[in-house]
């Protein structure tokens, strides 16, 4: 949540620019540390830190070349009555220069007295689902869609506006290396309304809430004559006692970028939820076509929802249908069952309505998902997780047309008391077009509360079709050891030496390629 | 080239230092709560201050894909009652981004949490908390002191936490309460 004022790669040999500003900025919090005590009992600083330092085999050549990396973000967080400042001051430097390294100091500036909130510098925004503006940070899996502008929000009778102008930036981990996918000169602004005014008390549980949004993209670098970029729609939820049910409609206006013409786009989410002591259901639908906004280099405006928990998705936005259908359980104390099934392909309209949702034909680009999960402890101090999933990727992993995955685990935990036992198997029935190969896996863990968690995790691959050669290599063997040591409650550090077999990872619609890995991992996270 | 590395590397060590001796500084005194206005499933307003006119605060950082924070949460259901009864208020800061939010609420329900469920898809409050990893959980006192934050969970730690709660509130308990937030 912050802004970036130095934000560039070095190339070895260049010097950093900006650099009279990245003086301000360190004599301003010098100064701001300095007359903190005259106002103690008013202020306060917090944060915290991650340093990550990587050792590893380049997977692109022989095992004797070694590379390394490491990351750092310190977050710092100065609060002062109604007014908060934040930083984060974030440096990657890898081993090999050619790749260049990546630093940035990001900050942000808020006040907040209800019922305003005035905010300057970076920060991350999503209207309704997303469907039409989601700029958000997934910091566990390296993705950061962030804005950096004005947001302003008000509040009051039931309802909520939120004003927001701001340039998108997207940094992301792939390949082994920060890449910044985004830092133009467009420029976003929208404005989000929601309001909860109909709602009343009734014996029967029914509220209703709305809302409606807004957002403009300018994009500088188009030069299609009137060239522009809409998106708006609304949302409507309504609840009956535990049901609730909630329908988002996104309509796309604009031109098509450098081409000219008009292009119109929308898409529809509808979620309908059940929510019992013991038993939860949801459902989703979702359709959407030439929703999804991107720019020529791929970053995205706006992130309508994937129904598969894996994170997959087609073309995000662009031609999409699909649905998802989720069913946790806990009958009794000592089990709990989970149920998913869902899938989200390209349109195909010939096939008609209902086969063109359940359905995942040849020709189209799709992924169907199942599991189904059990939880149970027999005792109080063992707890036995069982269960499989079932993936299919159509089109997905090119060139594979079509990868088959059925994964069946078990772990079973034990705690003595003073220490516990963790034990897992898998194995992962991989078919992909005509080869099929499997990968099984197991692990032990050894514990101690408050203190450390050591896991030895082996894994093995009967064979390596051509395809996954290209990608991955020929290795087939990856065993990895994992300790995490909790130096105190708010410092934690974690060493893992070993193996990593990579592939395909997602979340929230967006994937990438994750390298083999073989070699040191060091993270170690503090908060203060 | 050199006179200006030096001088910036001067510029950031002090920095270094002043947050170093600000932080051993604040910890002769509680770290004082960030104000917070958040939503839960239901719709309802969720604040910071109306909660610890009622009592003191646990919150946990959990998502559906974190499987050690849904252990701590299931490990501490026993206890709610014990603690509510005692005026804590728990809540669970779920870190499921929108698309995710649906599923929030029935998979709270059916795991019996009785806890109030606070939704957090824009990352607010783990920024405000500072938050680095998965499951972190912290703990409030009513003067809006930060007393307890722990990272991370393995089987058995929530014994800690519920000697944290239990020392605070008065009850007996094993360790010794420290009172400075630091352990």
């Amino acid at each position: 949540m912050s802004r970036s004022i130095n934000l560039q790669f070095w190339k070895s040999g260049v010097q950093i620019k900006n650099s009279e500003r990245f003086l301000k900025l360190i004599f301003t919090c010098i100064f701001v540390l300095l007359i903190l005590p005259a106002h103690g009992q008013d202020l306060r600083l917090s944060g915290s830190n991650r340093a990550e330092y990587w050792f590893f085999v380049d997977p692109n050549l022989d095992t004797t070349n070694y590379k390394d990396h490491l990351t750092e973000k310190l977050k710092l967080s100065l609060d002062y009555k109604e007014l908060t400042m934040r930083g984060i001051f974030f440096f990657w430097e890898p081993s090999l220069r050619t790749i260049g390294r990546l630093s940035y100091i990001d900050y942000s500036a808020q006040y907040k007295k209800d019922p305003v909130l005035l905010l300057y510098g970076r920060y991350y925004a999503t209207f309704g689902r997303g469907l039409c503006l989601n700029q958000f940070l997934d910091e566990d899996f390296n993705n950061d869609n962030s804005l950096f502008g004005v947001k302003v929000d008000l509040s009051g009778f039931k309802s909520r506006v939120t004003l927001l102008s701001g340039k998108p930036r997207n940094i992301f981990f792939e390949e082994l290396q920060y890449k910044i996918k985004n830092d133009t000169t467009d420029q976003i602004r929208g404005v989000n309304f929601e309001t909860s005014i109909l709602n009343f008390d009734n014996p029967w549980g029914f509220n209703t809430s709305l809302g409606g949004r807004y957002v403009r993209i300018n994009r500088k670098k188009d030069m299609t004559p009137k060239a522009f970029t809409e998106l708006f729609g609304g949302g409507i939820n309504f609840k009956l006692g535990p049901w609730e049910n909630y329908l988002e409609y996104a309509q796309r206006l604009g031109t098509i970028p450098r081409v000219g013409g008009r292009l119109k786009g929308d898409g529809y989410l509808f979620t309908s939820a059940l929510s019992l002591t013991g038993f939860g259901l949801s459902l989703q639908y979702m359709d959407y076509n030439d929703l999804g906004v991107f720019s020529e280099d791929g970053y995205r405006y706006n992130e309508p929802p994937t129904p598969i928990k894996s994170g997959i998705s087609v073309n995000r936005g662009v031609d999409e249908i699909g649905y998802g259908i989720a069913v946790v359980t806990s009958p009794f104390d000592f089990i709990s069952l989970e149920i998913d099934n869902n899938k989200v392909s390209t349109h195909d309209p010939g096939l008609g309505r209902f086969k063109e949702l359940f359905y995942l034909m040849d020709g189209m680009a799709g992924v169907l998902e199942q599991g189904v999960k059990a939880i149970t402890h027999p005792t109080e101090l063992s707890e036995i997780t069982i269960g499989v999933d079932y993936l299919v990727k159509q089109k997905i992993e090119l060139p594979v047309n079509k990868k088959t995955e059925t994964k069946p685990y078990l772990d079973l935990q034990y705690d003595f008391g003073t220490f516990f036992i963790e034990l897992g198997l898998e194995q992962t029935f991989t078919t992909s077009d005509t080869s099929k190969y499997n990968d099984r896996a197991a692990s032990v863990s050894v514990g101690k509360p408050e203190r450390f968690v050591l896991t030895l995790r082996v894994e093995k691959r009967n064979r390596v079709p051509g395809w996954l050669i290209e990608k991955l290599g020929k290795e087939t063997f990856w065993p990895m050891l994992e300790l995490s040591l909790d130096l105190t409650t708010r410092h934690n550090l974690r060493l893992r030496i070993g193996g990593e077999k990579g592939g395909l990872v997602c979340s929230g619609g967006v994937c990438r390629f994750e390298e083999p890995f073989r070699g040191i991992k060091a993270v170690l996270t503090s908060i203060f | 080239m050199k006179e200006e590395i030096r001088f910036k590397l001067l510029a950031i060590s002090s920095l270094f230092l002043l947050i170093v001796n600000f932080v051993f500084a604040q910890e002769k005194e509680l770290p004082t709560a960030p104000d917070f206005t958040l939503q839960d499933v239901d719709g309802n307003v969720v604040c910071l201050d109306s909660l610890l006119k009622k009592g003191p605060v646990f919150m946990s950082f959990w998502a559906l894909w974190c499987k050690m924070c849904i252990k701590e949460l299931d490990a501490l259901r026993p206890y709610y009652d014990e603690f509510d009864s005692l005026g804590l208020q728990m809540l669970a800061i779920s870190q499921d981004k929108a698309r995710a939010v649906p599923k929030v609420k029935p998979f709270a329900l059916s795991h019996k949490w009785k806890y109030t469920v606070v939704l957090d898809p824009d990352n607010i409050l783990r920024e405000l908390y500072n938050v680095q990893a998965m499951p972190t959980s912290f703990i409030i006192n009513q003067d809006k002191k930060i007393v307890f934050v722990h990272q991370g969970y393995k089987p058995g730690d929530e014994e800690i936490i519920v000697d944290k709660v239990r020392c605070l509130i008065g009850k007996k308990c094993k360790g010794e309460c420290k009172g400075k937030g630091h352990e």
